[in-house]
C-alpha cells in the first residue's frame, strides 16, 4: 500500500460511520447497502488528490457521499431485500422488548427515509450538527433556502414520528 | 418535538457494522458502478469489438484479390477508423464528470447536462450509421450478383418498393431499438435526475 492509501484507509475507517449513515439512509437493500459503501470510498479515493484542506474533512465527506448516493449510483435490477422499519421494528408484540431510545431512532430513520433524497441530506447534516452555511454550500442553495426547507422538514418528521 | 431533541436521538445510536482497514483498503481496488464509469466500461467494449471486427476485416480483404469486395472491404475499415474518433469523443465526454468537486446542486446540473447530450450524441450517430450500413448491404449485394443485373433489378417499380419498405422497416426497427435501450439503461436515471434538480430549482411553496 502506498502512503496515500494508508493516509486515505485511515481517514476512511476513522469517519466511516459517516458513510454507513449516508448508505442506511439512502440504501433500502440491505445486500445493496455494501455496494453503495464501496462506491462512496471509491469515488472518495477517486477525489482524494483534489482535497486540500480548505473544507473540514467531513464535510468534503458528506459533499461526495451524497453526491453518489444521490446521482452517482444506479441500482442493479435484482430481486430487492428490504429493511422494512416499520414492518420489523414497530410490531406491537415486540414493543415491551426494546429499549425506547432505540425505538425512537428507528422510528426517526423511518421518518427520513420517507422524505425525498434532497430533503433527507439536509436533515442528516443538520442532525450532524453541520452549520446551515456548510449545509447551504454542499447543497448548492442559499442559507435562507436551508432555513425555510429546514423548518418544512422539521414538521414532515415531527408528523410522520406521530404517525 | 424539536431539532435538539432529533439530535439526541440521532446521536444515541451507532447501528452498523464497522469496517476493518482490510476490509477498507480492498475496497480500492474493486470496480466502481457509477452510471458513468459503467458507460465508460460500455464504450471500450464497443471499441475493442469494432477494433477486433476492423482487423478481421483486414486479413479478409488482405486475401482477396482486387475487385468490388475488396474496396467494399476497405471502405468499410475507413469507416471503422473514424467509428474510432467517435469513440474517443465518447470517452472525453465522460471523462468530464467529477462528481467531488461540485455542490450537489451544481452536480446534478452537469449530470443532466452532460448525460443528455451525451445520449443524444449515442442517438444520433447511430441514426446516420443505420442509412451507411443499409447502403454497404445493397453495394454488397450489387457485388454479389453482378452490377448489371442489379441495376436492371434497380429499375423495376416491385423491386424499389421493396428496397423502400425494407430500408424503412430496418430504420424504425434499429431506432425503436436503440431508443428502448437509451431508455432501459439511461433514461430513468435521468428522470430522477431532473426530478431532484426540479425539487432545488423550484421555488418553495408558500
Amino acid at each position: 500500500m502506498t502512503e496515500d492509501e494508508k493516509k486515505f484507509v485511515n481517514l476512511i475507517n476513522e469517519h466511516q460511520g459517516l458513510i454507513h449513515k449516508v448508505c442506511i439512509m439512502y440504501e433500502h437493500d440491505i445486500d445493496l447497502r455494501d455496494d453503495l459503501f464501496q462506491e462512496i470510498v471509491l469515488q472518495l479515493w477517486k477525489s482524494f488528490n483534489s482535497f486540500r484542506g480548505e473544507a473540514k474533512f467531513t464535510t468534503w465527506m458528506y459533499r461526495i457521499a451524497l453526491n453518489t448516493a444521490i446521482s452517482g449510483f444506479r441500482k442493479e435490477s435484482r430481486k430487492v431485500k428490504t429493511e422494512d422499519l416499520r414492518e420489523k421494528h414497530f410490531n406491537i408484540s415486540d414493543h415491551i422488548h426494546r429499549d425506547e431510545r432505540e425505538d425512537d431512532f428507528l422510528k426517526l430513520q423511518w421518518a427520513i427515509r420517507q422524505l425525498s433524497e434532497i430533503e433527507r441530506a439536509m436533515i442528516m447534516m443538520a442532525l450532524e450538527e453541520i452549520p446551515y452555511e456548510e449545509i447551504a454550500e454542499t447543497i448548492g442553495i442559499t442559507q435562507n433556502n436551508v432555513r425555510v426547507r429546514m423548518n418544512r422538514i422539521r414538521e414532515k418528521i415531527k408528523k410522520l414520528m406521530l404517525q | 418535538m424539536e431539532i435538539e431533541d432529533l439530535k439526541t436521538i440521532w446521536k444515541n445510536n451507532e447501528r452498523y457494522e464497522r469496517k476493518n482497514e482490510a476490509q477498507i483498503a480492498l475496497m480500492l481496488k474493486g470496480q466502481s458502478k457509477s452510471i458513468i464509469d459503467k458507460l465508460k466500461r460500455n464504450v471500450w467494449f464497443e471499441m475493442v469489438f469494432t477494433f477486433v471486427s476492423g482487423l478481421c476485416l483486414l486479413f479478409y480483404a488482405i486475401t482477396l484479390e482486387n475487385g468490388a469486395v475488396k474496396w467494399t472491404s476497405i471502405s468499410i475499415l475507413i469507416l471503422f477508423g473514424v467509428a474510432a474518433f467517435y469513440y474517443v469523443k465518447k470517452l472525453i465526454l465522460l471523462n468530464n464528470f467529477d462528481s467531488g468537486k461540485e455542490n450537489i446542486k451544481d452536480n446534478l446540473e452537469t449530470l443532466v447536462t452532460n448525460l443528455s447530450s451525451y445520449l443524444k450524441y449515442y442517438k444520433r450517430s447511430y441514426t446516420i450509421l443505420y442509412p451507411v450500413y443499409f447502403v454497404l448491404s445493397l453495394l454488397f449485394v450489387a457485388v454479389e450478383r453482378g452490377m448489371d443485373e442489379f441495376i436492371t433489378n434497380l429499375m423495376k417499380t416491385e423491386t424499389v418498393l421493396y428496397l423502400v419498405g425494407l430500408a424503412a422497416t430496418f430504420y424504425l426497427c434499429c431506432t425503436w431499438l436503440v431508443d428502448w435501450l437509451i431508455k432501459k439503461l439511461y433514461g430513468n436515471h435521468l428522470d430522477k435526475l431532473k426530478r431532484l434538480l426540479a425539487e432545488l430549482e423550484n421555488p418553495l411553496p408558500a
